[in-house]
């Protein structure tokens, strides 16, 4: 994790700290609203920070540590924070086990399956809500709110038995249309809020000079919320990735995905705490990197789709 | 020939309004006639219609109301303790200005993970023997013994202990939002009070809460939803146990839905407990989000 933060600040714009020095020049005079001003006070609220910092991170930092351990140290009593010995033997154990890998290339394609289709239904229908403000639209979006409600475990059993009437039971095909109930309300959420934020100017530019309303969407208005789409698709990609009870429900042998694999670890295997830990931290770790470096698009996101609502 | 802007509007959502229908709409329909049948759970087993029968089931049962109870305990548990480290960080990282920004970045990691590997990694944490938190409270002279507090074997606080997952898990989420909201309350508004003698408490009470409102509205509504649905953490911590003492409402359906094979019964709380969030965040959004009203 250390490591992490360091490529990170590194690679940050030096533009991002211009405030530091004349801050202090400026302090009680005219600080910036709730910024702490007396350097005592400061100092005081950094070491907070630091508290909080260290509790916050150390139970991943522990999950990592443990599945570095020997497999009998992992559940050795008392417990130690850093392992005696570093081993990759939870590693191997844990990739080498029968359906494992099987579970990352399913997880893999049930995510982007899912991204594909949220991407495709959203796009369009938060475009048609909020550009043309028609009752229809208000009435959708309101359903679309509502679906958000919805309990998975209400669904779920359902869904099931409509995707083995079809034929499609236990394929990631069907995994991924149950994921797209959870993210399409979530895209559509989030593209209305982007959409809402490219001037009317444009498009009414484009069709002026020709352009059907469909060819100005997707001509002009796309490439303008291109980065709002990225944002869309990583959110849709993480709901996917990570869930779990549509997983566990609709899908046996061929299509698990990783989370069910996890969780199977505790049943079918006895505890075996040490490949869990391991297995876990390869989940992870690829979508914690991601989100440091892409941190700026995923908090806009996150604060647009929240604040905005 | 051109068409209408209406007709166009309609169009572009007509594909993403079937999907909804068709793979929401269409399964909830499916669960709430379900709900009136009693149904062998072996496929092509019988289907007897019983009108309300599952209802009268599920609410004599004391399974199920108590289920309803620790969903609602649970969820107060997880959303006020969201709320007020949330607000607290959030706070923080305002008052520390741009320099914690990098930070503030560190901080969102735990919305990343899956809910599944968090449950376990806390369970890991809290687990009797090997756990380590019992074991540091132990070395720090707190605890006399490491298996003192029965993280998640003792009945009387497991429902707290499943939600410390989910805490940790999203009270980035809440900090997220309140520091959003934060950077939209105007400097000079705060530099005034200040000028007016106003301290910290007032300052947070008076000034920076009411302001917040919309957006404190929000997250909660938002959290309250999620929280109300927890199901991995809790199932990969406890599966419900010990004596059913943390088995919340999804967890109960689940149950009554595979391990004790009664489709219609389950169908039928999976009802209730769909109209029973509705009429909540109903009333909620009415009363505290007003959309429309904010900004």
């Amino acid at each position: 994790m250390s490591t992490t933060s360091v490529t990170t600040t590194a690679s940050l714009p030096s533009s991002d700290f211009p405030e530091a020095q004349p801050l202090r020049q400026r302090r009680g005079a005219n600080r910036e609203g709730l910024e702490a001003g007396r350097r005592s006070t400061r100092t005081i609220l950094w070491i907070l920070l630091a508290v909080a910092m260290v509790l916050y991170g150390f139970p991943f930092l522990y999950l990592l540590f443990t599945s570095f351990k020997t497999p009998i140290d992992t559940i050795a009593v008392p417990p130690t924070i850093l392992p005696r010995e570093w081993t990759l033997e939870n590693y191997t154990n844990a990739l080498g086990r029968s359906g494992v890998l099987a579970s990352f290339i399913n997880s893999i394609q049930t995510a982007v399956i899912s991204t594909l289709l949220s991407l495709v239904l959203a796009v369009p229908a938060a475009y048609g809500i909020t550009r043309y403000k028609t009752p229809s639209g208000q009435v959708f979006i309101m359903a679309a709110l509502v679906t958000r409600m919805v309990p998975p475990v209400a669904i779920g059993i359902p869904l099931a038995s409509m995707m083995a009437s079809v034929g499609l039971s236990d394929t990631p095909i069907a995994l991924s249309i149950a994921h797209t109930t959870i993210s399409l309300p979530l895209s559509i959420w989030l593209m209305c809020s982007f959409f809402e934020s490219v001037p009317r100017d444009l498009e009414e530019a484009a069709t002026v000079d020709g352009c059907s309303r469909l060819g100005a969407l997707w001509r002009v208005v796309i490439p303008v919320v291109s980065g709002g789409i990225a944002v869309t698709a990583i959110f849709a990609f993480l709901a996917s990735w990570n869930e779990f009870l549509f997983a566990l429900l609709m899908t046996a042998i061929r299509s698990q995905t990783t989370p069910v694999v996890i969780a199977n670890f505790q049943t079918q295997f006895g505890l075996d705490w040490g490949s869990m830990t391991a297995l876990a931290a390869v989940y992870s770790i690829p979508v914690i990197l991601l989100t440091l470096l892409l941190q700026r698009k995923i908090v806009a996101g996150m604060t647009l789709g929240a604040v905005k609502g | 020939m051109r068409i209408s802007d209406r007709r166009f509007a309609l169009y572009l959502m007509t594909p993403a309004a079937l999907f909804l229908a068709v793979f929401v709409a269409y399964p909830l329909f499916r669960l709430v006639a379900d709900s009136f049948f009693k149904i062998s759970p072996i496929a092509g087993g019988p289907r007897d219609f019983v009108g309300f029968q599952n209802y009268v089931t599920a609410f004599t049962s004391e399974a199920f109301t108590s289920a309803g109870w620790r969903t609602f305990a649970y969820t107060l548990v997880v959303v006020t303790l969201e709320f007020a480290l949330g607000l607290g960080m959030a706070l923080l990282f305002t008052t520390l200005g741009k320099k914690s920004q990098i930070w503030r970045t560190v901080f969102l990691y735990p919305l990343m993970i899956a809910p599944i590997v968090a449950g376990l990694l806390w369970k890991f944490l809290m687990i009797d023997n090997f756990g380590l938190i019992g074991t540091l409270l132990h070395q720090a002279g707190i605890l006399s013994d490491p298996n003192q507090i029965g993280w998640l074997s003792d009945p009387n606080i497991v429902l707290f202990s499943v939600a410390i997952p989910d805490i940790w898990l999203t009270t980035s989420f809440m900090c997220l939002v309140l520091f959003a909201g934060l950077q939209n309350i105007p400097g000079d508004l705060i530099e005034a009070a200040r000028l007016d003698g106003a301290r910290a408490p007032a300052l947070l009470f008076r000034i920076i809460l009411p302001l917040l409102r919309p957006v404190i509205a929000v997250a909660l509504v938002v959290r309250g939803i999620d929280a109300a649905r927890a199901f991995d953490t809790i199932l990969i911590q406890t599966n419900g146990g010990p004596q059913s003492a943390s088995e919340t409402m999804s967890l109960l359906i689940y149950r009554t839905m595979i391990r004790f094979g009664d489709p219609g019964l389950a169908s039928a709380m999976g009802t209730i407990y769909l109209l029973a969030m509705l009429a909540i965040a109903f009333v909620a959004v009415t009363t505290i989000w007003r959309p429309g009203k904010d900004n």
